[in-house]
């Protein structure tokens, strides 16, 4: 009870910072914290970085409202550790953060509302009210994650367990051999928004390869990636910048060293 | 252009007192006027100063005025409120159409760039690190990838204002814009480089199966380890992404679910493991 209460307020926290600071809001960061309530920050991390990955291109564009990922982690970890595993975590996530999209396109419908309440505050001509027009969807973005999550834990976690008791060994296997998999998700969605030039394969691959040959960890990775980007950026300039050097300078020089002065 | 007096001029203390409003921007986010609404809330220092000593309905105007359909990325926003407040300090109540001329102008393109920048390149990046540090049962990973985004989102939206107020519209007609352009192009590189190591390092995929010729057993995975290990992952990454250029990124739920049943029969059959 307390757990899943808090559980809820934390999912409200994040309900919060997702249309206000944008600080928290993904789920390594979201699932490590709901680990850290429930006792279990080990298996709090790897559902955390598991969903994290899956839902890496995952984003709101435009008028778009994406699968609510928060609500999704929230529910998501906390079941999981409940029933001990990332892949009843992972299993449970999509499904949820597809529901609670349907909540959240129904709160940022209902706040229509406000556009009228805004004009009227603007006819007084009075700037000090504007601000305070944001108090109620607060309240309201905070009850739409919150209190989900509260029934979800609260009730789910008796069923979950004898669901989860009942499933067949191998089913349970091949859901944990599924979470290493599902990743591709959210990378491939990444590959479609990152990908805009043929040529930069190149780079995928030559991470894949440290990676791989060299077992490398990401993060000595992006500092290699670093000049690599920089050169890159180098050698696409110039082919920007050439033909208007040429008209320009075609007359006076025509050495080789032109190029260098670049 | 008008002759505005001391106290009419916008402070530094106005322009940080919009990067506090801001921070709650999104919250009247809603499918008519989006951020508009938001927006103005934001956007009311500004206002104050220049309107302190108009009539009621001048200060009526200007907020109608910002009332209009906006939308943009967050931390764009920052840049074009910057911008905006240099408009409205610099323009007569007969120019003010080149407020909302300039606001929905720079919408548009600054969240493009917002979005490839941070939302598709840096927010994963930091994503990736903490990830594959918290895979490894790091508490690291987490606070670094809190660290690493949060330097670069609350930073944009602090220097953003500011440097936007600064430098007015010039900078992003101008070379800002460019430079934007090559950063972001920058960062995909970096971005590339670190889903490869991602693919290798997260995706895991192991076939149990063997060939049994006569006494020989093969093991596949051995064979494939042979050629390149990890090539299974950047096969179905491949995959992946194949799927998703032909459906234009939808259908990631179901291709999840899909993948999930495909494992737990391939599972059953014997061939992963």
């Amino acid at each position: 009870m307390v757990t899943s209460l808090l559980v809820s307020l934390w999912a409200g926290i994040c309900a919060i910072d997702d249309i206000g600071t944008q600080m928290i809001r993904r789920p390594l960061l979201i699932s490590t914290v709901v680990g850290l309530i429930m006792g279990d920050l080990q298996t709090g991390l790897l559902i955390g970085a598991t969903l994290e990955v899956m839902w890496m291109g995952v984003g709101n564009v435009g008028a778009y409202s994406a699968p609510d990922i928060i609500t999704g982690s929230a529910i998501g970890t906390a079941l999981g550790i409940l029933s001990g595993g990332t892949a009843t975590a992972v299993a449970l996530a999509v499904p949820t953060s597809l529901l609670a999209q349907q909540l959240l396109i129904l709160y940022r419908s209902g706040i229509v509302y406000l556009n009228p309440i805004a004009n009227r505050i603007a006819e007084t001509g009075n700037f000090k009210k504007v601000f305070r027009i944001q108090y109620v969807p607060m309240i309201l973005a905070f009850l739409v994650r919150a209190v989900p999550t509260f029934l979800a834990i609260y009730f789910g976690a008796g069923a979950i367990d004898t669901a989860v008791e009942a499933l067949p060994d191998s089913i349970m296997d091949g859901l944990s051999i599924a979470g290493s998999i599902i990743p591709a998700v959210g990378i491939g969605l990444l590959m479609l928004m990152m990908i805009k030039k043929g040529e930069l394969w190149v780079f995928l691959i030559a991470g894949f390869a440290l990676a791989v040959y060299l077992d490398l960890s990401v993060l000595p990775i992006t500092l290699i990636a670093l000049p690599l980007a920089y050169l890159y950026d180098l050698a696409t300039r110039e082919k920007e910048t050439k033909p208007e050097s040429k008209s320009k300078d075609s007359d006076d020089f025509d050495d080789d060293e032109e190029d260098y002065d670049l | 252009m008008t002759e505005h007096t001391e106290q009419n001029k916008i402070t530094k203390k106005d322009l940080n007192r919009i990067f506090w409003r801001m921070q709650l921007m999104n919250v009247t986010n809603n499918y008519q006027s989006m951020q508009a609404i938001g927006f103005l809330s934001s956007f009311t220092p500004v206002l104050e100063r220049l309107y302190a000593d108009k009539p009621d309905e001048l200060k009526t105007q200007a907020m109608k005025r910002h009332l209009e359909f906006y939308n943009s990325h967050v931390n764009a926003n920052a840049l074009i409120m910057g911008v905006s407040a240099a408009v409205e300090e610099t323009t007569t109540e007969e120019e003010k159409e080149t407020v909302t001329a300039i606001k929905t102008g720079l919408m548009g393109p600054l969240a493009g760039i917002g979005d490839s920048l941070l939302k598709f390149t840096w927010l994963p990046i930091c994503g990736s690190i903490g990830a594959s540090l918290a895979l490894n049962g790091s508490v690291i990973g987490p606070i670094l990838m809190f660290l690493l985004y949060n330097t670069v989102n609350v930073g944009t939206k602090y220097y953003g204002i500011h440097i936007g107020y600064k430098q007015g519209v010039q900078m992003i007609e101008g070379a800002g814009g460019n430079f934007l352009q090559r950063l972001a192009s920058m960062a995909n590189v970096v971005g590339l480089m670190v889903i490869g190591a991602l693919i290798a390092s997260i995706i895991k995929i192991n076939i149990d199966a063997q060939i049994t010729a006569g006494d020989n057993v093969i093991e596949i995975q051995e064979m494939i380890d042979q050629v390149m290990p990890g090539i299974l992952s950047l096969l179905v990454t491949f995959a992946v992404y194949k799927i998703f250029k032909r459906t234009n990124g939808k259908y990631a739920p179901q291709l999840i679910v899909g993948i999930m049943i495909l494992a737990i029969l391939l599972t059953m059959a014997g061939v992963l493991g």
